[in-house]
């Protein structure tokens, strides 16, 4: 009998530059070649996809303000959940909160906007979508730091619940947020002092150069303040921090409500931007998931998330076009999306451990 | 006739449990191994669409259920590959799967938009007793699949707490250490329990495909319910039996807005009367978190926990 082959994981004390970009480089590699079995399979042309995607959502004019229109709402998400997902809080309803953040931000806009002017205004809509989308993660907030309730469920069921809202209030009958007299339910476009126009008529608003600022602003807080560090703290050892006198309820409390005001401004950003509207179109599009995708990718790294945020908004706005150029069904961008992050926590373990095989003797056995 | 729609919403709050059953108990074995999987949802979702395909282009329902069943058990694959054996971090791996599975089923559902299953499974019909009232269409009108996941949930039970390798199960999610100490292979136990865990989901995603919608609908098949089902596990306390009332009751406020629609009682607007499942889960789950009830619940100690052996 051959001896046993045992697979031995050892923890590296340093993880090796090259690693930490060959990782995830290497996931999005194996998950294009994942997508491009599942293209032949079903009889698609994967050269011929993926050089349309690369086309339309990097490599022309129209393509890069595209991805870069779209990467400002991802950006909101992926660093709406990077900020609990850093202290070991699972929000995954940051989708649930963006819908809240639209229709806030769509309800300041049709109530006030026809009485102040544009500078006011926006601001006004950004921060009344925030306050929306923290408002929709209080209650789980509250019992995870109170009762110790798991948030990932709470917030994810909040999700459905925000969506049976955001229909109720387009197609509930005299609903404040639709046009009257319509001959199909849609929801009203908020006057023009609350909505931005796009950079030199494209879909890039100048609302991402502020969302590119959060990011940089957050990266800042964790890395050099007090409440930056208080979160470090707690997420490394809940013990230590209690010892250091550190109220990680209150910690956790407020950083579950910036993490949902980071989502709802995604939903607010939309509005001011290119939906203009309450759309109820938003809960096909699942912006809020991929932000999880895009934190997990980055690994809660806020300056690494606007390079993901790209990257997958280029994924998605490439694969929305398919359908229309080659008819190629336009989930393809959201399952590499996943396959990507599986790919990558796969490749963790190879970050985090020298993995390597090892002959045990049989006498030992 | 207003007794009648009642009934007949029982009947399908029984009926419509399947699923949860099926689901839940597959996250209950999953979980009592210690490996917390959260990719229910994207589970439900591809064995749904597998089912149809497969049905729907061989004619044959049952070869449906069996390789939706198993295309469940792959993504399961998928969850304990990364958990177990690369030690990845549980709760985003389960995210992962929910999206990668519902990219997945949507892209594959592409071909099916639009067409129906031509043969459902049917009810069953126990002659005189199917006709008696109340009783009748409750407990005598549902189809196989639904009697065997109660059958399946009340051996689940007797395995789970009357055996020895239940014994081992339910050890291994508590003290994996001390599974380990008597020789048993940790890692092999968590991979066989999350496999046979999505099973079960893909076999819940596949009736519900093929008994209950009958047409492809895109996220809005499951519509959720597998997230139910991981509230349902808390909600039973890790206790398959308990689950079976879980499910039922559950069940009731997933059909209730449809009964309510149909019985024309629309004080209540469609829309909200749509949060009624997910607003219940929601207090349930919160109603059960006060510390009291907790520790009673019993949780496998070892959840989402990967095990390292200490190294001599």
């Amino acid at each position: 009998m051959r001896s046993p082959i045992r697979i031995v994981f050892e923890q590296r004390n340093e993880t090796p530059k090259h690693l930490s970009v060959l990782v995830p480089l290497l996931s999005v590699v194996a998950a294009l070649v994942v997508g491009a079995l599942f293209l032949l399979a079903t009889g698609y042309s994967p050269l011929e996809t993926y050089s349309n995607m690369l086309s339309d959502g990097f490599t022309s004019s129209r393509g890069i303000t595209d991805t870069l229109g779209l990467s400002t709402v991802l950006i909101c998400t992926g660093i709406s959940a990077a900020f609990a997902f850093q202290m070991n809080l699972y929000n995954i309803g940051g989708e649930g909160q963006l819908y809240l953040g639209m229709i806030g931000g769509a309800w300041v806009g049709l109530a006030i906007g026809d009485r102040l002017p544009t500078f006011v205004m926006i601001p006004i809509v950004l921060l009344v979508g925030s306050l929306a989308g923290a408002l929709w993660i209080l209650l789980p907030a509250f019992v995870r730091s109170r009762l110790g309730t798991s948030e990932i469920v709470t917030t994810l069921l909040l999700t459905y619940i925000a969506a049976s809202l955001v229909k109720h209030f387009v197609y509930s009958p005299g609903s404040f947020f639709v046009t009257k007299n319509s001959a199909f339910p849609q929801g009203r476009l908020v006057p023009d002092s609350a909505s931005l126009s796009g950079i030199g008529n494209t879909s890039l608003y100048p609302s991402f150069f502020l969302v590119i600022l959060i990011a940089i602003v957050l990266f800042w807080v964790v890395k050099k303040t007090e409440y930056g560090y208080r979160i470090q703290v707690i997420s490394d050892s809940p013990r230590a921090a209690h010892y250091a006198g550190i109220n990680a309820n209150r910690t956790t409390m407020s950083v579950m409500l910036i993490s949902g005001a980071l989502s709802g401004l995604g939903g607010a950003v939309l509005i001011v931007g290119p939906f203009g509207r309450l759309d109820p179109g938003i809960i096909l599009l699942g912006y809020g998931y991929a932000g999880i995708v895009i934190a997990a990718l980055a690994r809660n790294n806020f300056s690494a998330i606007i390079v993901s945020g790209i990257l997958f908004a280029g994924l998605r706005s490439g694969g929305d076009k398919l359908q229309i150029s080659t008819d190629t069904p336009i989930h393809i961008g959201v399952m590499l999306q996943g396959a990507i992050l599986l790919f990558a926590l796969g490749g963790e373990a190879f970050r985090r451990y020298h993995i390597h095989a090892v002959r045990t003797e049989r006498a030992t056995q | 006739m207003n007794g009648n729609i009642w009934v007949l919403a029982s009947a399908d709050s029984v009926a419509i449990a399947t699923t949860l059953i099926l689901a839940a108990l597959g996250a209950l074995f999953t979980e009592r191994a210690g490996v917390l999987n959260l990719g229910i949802e994207g589970i439900l979702l591809t064995s749904a669409i597998s089912s149809f395909l497969v049905a729907d282009s061989s004619g044959s329902i049952w070869l449906g259920l069996i390789v939706g069943s198993l295309v469940g058990a792959l993504l399961a694959g998928i969850h304990a590959v990364l958990s177990v054996v690369l030690r990845a971090n549980q709760i985003v791996a389960g995210l992962a799967l929910v999206i990668f599975g519902t990219g997945l089923a949507n892209f594959l559902g592409k071909p099916a938009e639009g067409k129906t299953v031509t043969t459902l499974i049917k009810p069953l019909s126990f002659g005189p007793l199917s006709d008696i009232p109340l009783i009748g269409p409750i407990v005598f009108r549902q189809d196989p699949i639904t009697y065997a996941s109660i059958v399946i949930a009340i051996v689940s039970s007797l395995y789970l707490f009357r055996s020895r390798p239940g014994l081992e199960l339910r050890a291994t999610g508590d003290d994996p250490a001390t599974v380990d100490a008597q020789g048993l292979s940790v890692a092999s136990i968590r991979i066989r329990y999350t496999l046979f865990g999505g099973l079960l989901v893909g076999l819940g995603g596949s009736w519900l495909m093929l008994a209950q919608s009958a047409a492809w609908h895109q996220a809005a098949t499951t519509n959720g319910v597998g997230w139910i089902a991981l509230a349902l596990v808390v909600f039973a306390g890790w206790r398959p039996m308990r689950l079976i009332f879980g499910a039922i009751l559950f069940g009731f406020t997933l059909q209730l807005p449809f009964t309510l629609q149909a019985e024309q009682i629309t004080f209540i607007p469609s829309a909200l009367m749509q949060m009624l499942p997910y607003l219940a889960t929601l207090i349930a789950l919160i109603a059960l978190s006060r510390p009291s009830t907790r520790n009673k619940l019993g949780a496998p100690k070892s959840l989402g926990i990967p095990f390292v052996r200490d190294e001599r």
